[in-house]
């Protein structure tokens, strides 16, 4: 299962880097995202800077539903799907392989994203340490159910308004607990602290990871 | 898919005798709490006339969170297992869900009719509530699913997935808006819990408002899946007449009712 | 008072009618699939 995790997640990555697809349209999606919201928030930055924790969940679930639309947008031609599921691969690797891909994708995201909320917003980052964890957390809970999702979806052809509806409810937890274990890494608000919502934010990632391995082989079956 | 019945076959007497049993309990029960609860129970000491939704809302709850969602879950558990998959169980599932969406937005009606006068707002963003609200929106989603074309096999599976996930969901959402409120400082707790002495007429009424509204459940889902089954068998003969349709416009000889192809008339 | 009033009429009217529909959606399909189809399957 491993080794096909590799090989699937290798795929994946390389066809990114080859075509930039995040990088150049997913990453400046984003980022914009951030742009706007200090339009609607600004001038000042002090309200800019007690939202942004939560600013910047909300354009990592965005950003995470355009990167699993492309994750499978991937095998759409020439019945690569079909392809893929008589390949003999194990459908366990295959999940876990295309959601580490879109987890690397998500973390390159965030770390622009996290410069861009620095930058534009005016954060003062006190606790390097928990936002990495929290970030790491919550991206790999997000890629989980985003692929899980994704795969339910792929194919079909109202997938770009489906996926979004069925994806951002189970995504709803991780924006609640990234949120506050990023406003306690800013010291923002009352000061709770932020290790019971990065507990969380792992037991959320353990759970959709473990689902969507079980689940994922007897999904696939679905034309 | 091919019916080889030309008619669905209709409930045996017994089913029809339990579920018109069921349907006539249902009024009994729900004539009986109304009654009950808006004229023969006194007003509340606290919450005066308002304790009368408590008849209503909390049973309605119970169905919608617990008998609806939780009879979902399970059918699309063991729809997904394959030793026990049959088509009795995405029927059953997809019956729970429609009855249940009508059940949690009823749920959140009444707890916003409730939280109105008791609290002063329509809305709070508390566990149970913010919970039951996804619970809905989760619950639109799987009949969303539902709604695409596909073959039975492939749409049973996907539906399954979705009531799996937000099974899930769920439970997580609801622990994580309760730490959120009680970790953060100086947050006050709604407290949605029903006053601690509820006794008398009052608990009697309760319990028949929940007895009421579970036999209310069981009908609708009885009735719910005697339609799934009749529409996908509809779903299936009308993709027979158009199949078959289809055949007689193009140059193909026809086949006959009894299966032998008749000699080939050539049409223009 | 009028609360409760409009809490007892929504949550039932709402199900009646929910239980209406439900039950002439049966009666339509019964109906319809009481009527042997014109071609079977060969």
């Amino acid at each position: 299962m491993w080794r096909d995790t590799a090989l699937v997640a290798g795929k994946d990555l390389r066809i990114e880097l080859r075509s930039r697809v995040v990088m150049h349209q997913v990453v400046p999606v984003a980022v914009m995202v951030l742009v706007l919201f200090a339009f609607a928030l600004g001038p000042d930055r002090a309200p800019m800077a007690r939202a942004a924790p939560g600013l910047f969940w909300v354009a990592v679930l965005f950003a995470s539903v355009l990167a699993v639309q492309r994750s499978f947008a991937l095998e759409a031609p020439d019945g690569a799907r079909d392809g893929l599921r008589l390949s003999g691969l194990d459908p366990a690797g295959v999940f876990l392989g295309k959601t580490a891909a879109v987890a690397v994708q998500m973390v390159v995201l965030e770390v622009v994203l996290t410069a861009g909320v620095v930058v534009l917003y005016g954060s003062h980052i006190r606790s390097y340490g928990s936002i990495v964890v929290a970030g790491l957390a919550g991206t790999a809970g997000l890629a989980a159910a985003g692929t899980l999702y994704g795969a339910l979806a792929a194919g079909l052809r109202v997938r770009e308004t489906l996926l979004p509806f069925l994806f951002l409810p189970v995504a709803a937890p991780v924006l609640l607990a990234g949120t506050r274990a990023w406003q306690a890494a800013l010291g923002i608000g009352s000061g709770s602290a932020g290790d019971p919502w990065v507990r969380l934010l792992l037991v959320f990632a353990a759970v959709y990871l473990a689902l969507g391995v079980v689940i994922f082989g007897p999904l696939q079956e679905a034309s | 898919m091919s019916p080889a019945d030309p008619a669905v076959a209709p409930w045996s007497p017994r089913a029809t005798w339990v579920v018109r049993g069921l349907g006539i309990a249902a009024a009994v029960a729900l004539a009986a709490t109304i009654w009950l609860g808006l004229w023969v129970t006194p007003p509340d000491q606290v919450q005066h006339n308002l304790v009368r939704l408590v008849y209503i809302h909390p049973p309605i709850a119970w169905v919608a969170l617990y008998l609806a969602f939780g009879v979902a879950a399970a059918s699309s558990v063991l729809w997904l297992w394959p030793r026990t998959r049959s088509r009795f169980w995405d029927r059953l599932a997809v019956s729970a869900v429609e009855v249940g969406i009508v059940f949690t937005a009823l749920t959140l009606v009444t707890g916003s009719i409730w939280g109105r006068p008791t609290w002063g707002v329509w809305w709070a963003w508390d566990a149970r509530l913010t919970s039951t609200a996804l619970l809905l929106v989760l619950l639109l989603g799987y009949m969303a699913v539902r709604r695409v074309p596909a073959d039975p096999d492939s749409r049973a599976r996907r539906s399954a997935v979705v009531a799996l996930v937000a099974a899930v969901d769920v439970p997580i959402v609801h622990f994580s808006v309760d730490w959120w409120h009680t970790l953060h400082q100086g947050a006050t707790v709604l407290n949605a819990n029903l006053s601690p002495t509820i006794h008398g007429s009052m608990a009697w009424t309760l319990l028949l408002g929940f007895v009421a509204f579970t036999l209310l459940f069981a009908w609708m889902l009885a009735i719910r899946y005697r339609v799934e089954v009749l529409s996908e068998h509809l779903q299936d003969s009308e993709l027979d007449v158009a199949l078959h349709e289809r055949w007689a416009e193009g140059t193909a000889p026809v086949p006959g009712p009894d299966g032998a192809l008749a000699g080939s008339g050539r049409p223009a | 008072m009028s609360y409760i009033d409009a809490g007892y009429a929504i949550a039932f009217g709402v199900l009646a009618a929910y239980a209406a529909i439900l039950w002439r959606r049966r009666q339509r399909l019964e109906r319809s699939a009481s009527r042997a189809p014109a071609h079977r399957d060969p």
